[in-house]
């Protein structure tokens, strides 16, 4: 509940409020916004299964936004920062998936 | 035989203790089996109870935990929604060939607008010289129209001059010598001139009707008064000089004629405009 509270929150401030993004935040946000994307859904699969923590949830969703940044800013430094940014999302929306299956099981039962 | 027997015999041994064993585990089992304590039905475990709050259970944990969820679900929201508004307007998941098109366009625009700024610079600058020109025009304008409104007649004027009195003597002025007056006056350099109440101007005539005269087609009422700007003395001696107008009028019609200096004569008649009907600018 308080997740999908928080989400159009979010959304709400996100249309009124229009900020100027800085420049050096621009290769990063939909990383970061892929990379909760996927946080959020591990939670809710995590919720279905009966074992969510918010603790973990926390932590798991901080690391994920922390860690696709960092692996981001890796690439951007070797060189290589489209393709790092690539893998990055082909990782996070096979994640996505796998949740979005596991979550579809609890709901049809098959 | 006996060895078979043996044989049988020890695998009859081994198959006893096989049956002793099995007794016992199935008594074991069944001893389980007969449990009546509760967890004897398997059971959806509630997993990692301890865990559900970020510092054990207690109100404020979970509301602070909540409200950590919910913000975060908010930055996530924002961070979407700025994206969106984000990538309308980056040219990050445009083509080579497509930045390359739009670089050349926009490269073209600035051409374009730079080319425009110059002609409307341009022009801008040359409506200020051509505002100049214009108040200078209007001065001029203005000036013109002073003076030749005090030319014509359509301005009434003031200034030093004289008054010239004629009263009417033994005979009746002729027009030819009234018309000297002005005349002479002209030449001593009157700007204005008016006789009675009549401006005169340069298509001024003066005739004579019924032993009356007329100026323009107005009747002159004796005394003559002829108002003159100009110069006093000059104007002064051109009447009076001797053998000239004044002294004509005298001798010939017995008039007294007398000119008065003046700082400050008004002459307040003034004509209409006058429309020419032939006569045109020269272009």
């Amino acid at each position: 509940m308080a997740a999908v509270l928080g989400l159009i929150i979010g959304v709400v401030i996100g249309v009124f409020v229009q900020p100027d993004i800085p420049v050096w935040v621009q290769p990063y946000l939909p990383i970061m916004v892929v990379a909760a994307l996927d946080a959020l859904l591990g939670a809710a699969r995590a919720y279905f299964e009966r074992r969510f923590s918010d603790r973990v949830f926390i932590i798991s969703f901080f690391a994920n936004v922390v860690t696709a940044t960092l692996l981001v800013l890796l690439g951007n430094q070797l060189g290589v920062g489209s393709q790092l940014q690539t893998a990055v999302i082909v990782v996070l929306g096979i994640r996505i998936f796998s949740n979005v299956s596991a979550i579809r099981r609890f709901i049809f039962r098959s | 035989m006996a060895g078979t027997r043996r044989d049988k015999s020890g695998a009859g041994d081994d198959g006893r203790e096989n049956t002793i064993s099995r007794m016992e585990a199935r008594a074991k089992a069944e001893e389980r089996n007969d449990d009546l304590a509760t967890g004897s039905f398997p059971q959806v475990r509630r997993n990692g109870s301890g865990k559900r709050s970020v510092n054990g259970s207690g109100l404020k944990a979970k509301l602070l935990s909540s409200t950590l969820v919910v913000l975060m679900c908010a930055l996530l929201g924002f961070g979407y929604m700025t994206q969106i508004n984000n990538t309308q307007s980056t040219y990050e998941t445009l083509s080579e060939d497509e930045l390359v098109r739009l670089i050349n366009e926009t490269s073209n625009q600035a051409q374009l607008l730079e080319q425009r700024k110059n002609e409307l610079s341009s022009q801008l600058s040359s409506l200020k010289a051509a505002a100049d020109q214009r108040e200078q025009a209007e001065k001029i304008a203005k000036q013109n129209e002073e003076t030749s409104g005090i030319i014509s007649g359509r301005l009434p004027a003031q200034g030093q001059g004289v008054v010239i009195t004629i009263t009417k003597g033994s005979k009746d002025i002729d027009a030819a010598t009234l018309f000297t007056l002005i005349e002479e006056l002209r030449n001593a350099g009157a700007e204005v001139i008016s006789v009675g109440d009549v401006r005169v101007i340069t298509s001024t005539s003066i005739t004579s009707r019924d032993e009356q005269l007329l100026c323009d087609g107005v009747v002159l009422d004796t005394p003559y008064v002829i108002r003159a700007i100009g110069n006093p003395g000059d104007l002064q001696n051109a009447v009076n000089i001797a053998g000239g107008v004044g002294s004509r009028l005298k001798v010939m019609y017995g008039s007294r004629v007398t000119v008065v200096q003046s700082d400050d004569v008004v002459i307040n008649a003034v004509r209409g405009t006058t429309t020419y009907d032939y006569a045109k600018n020269v272009e």
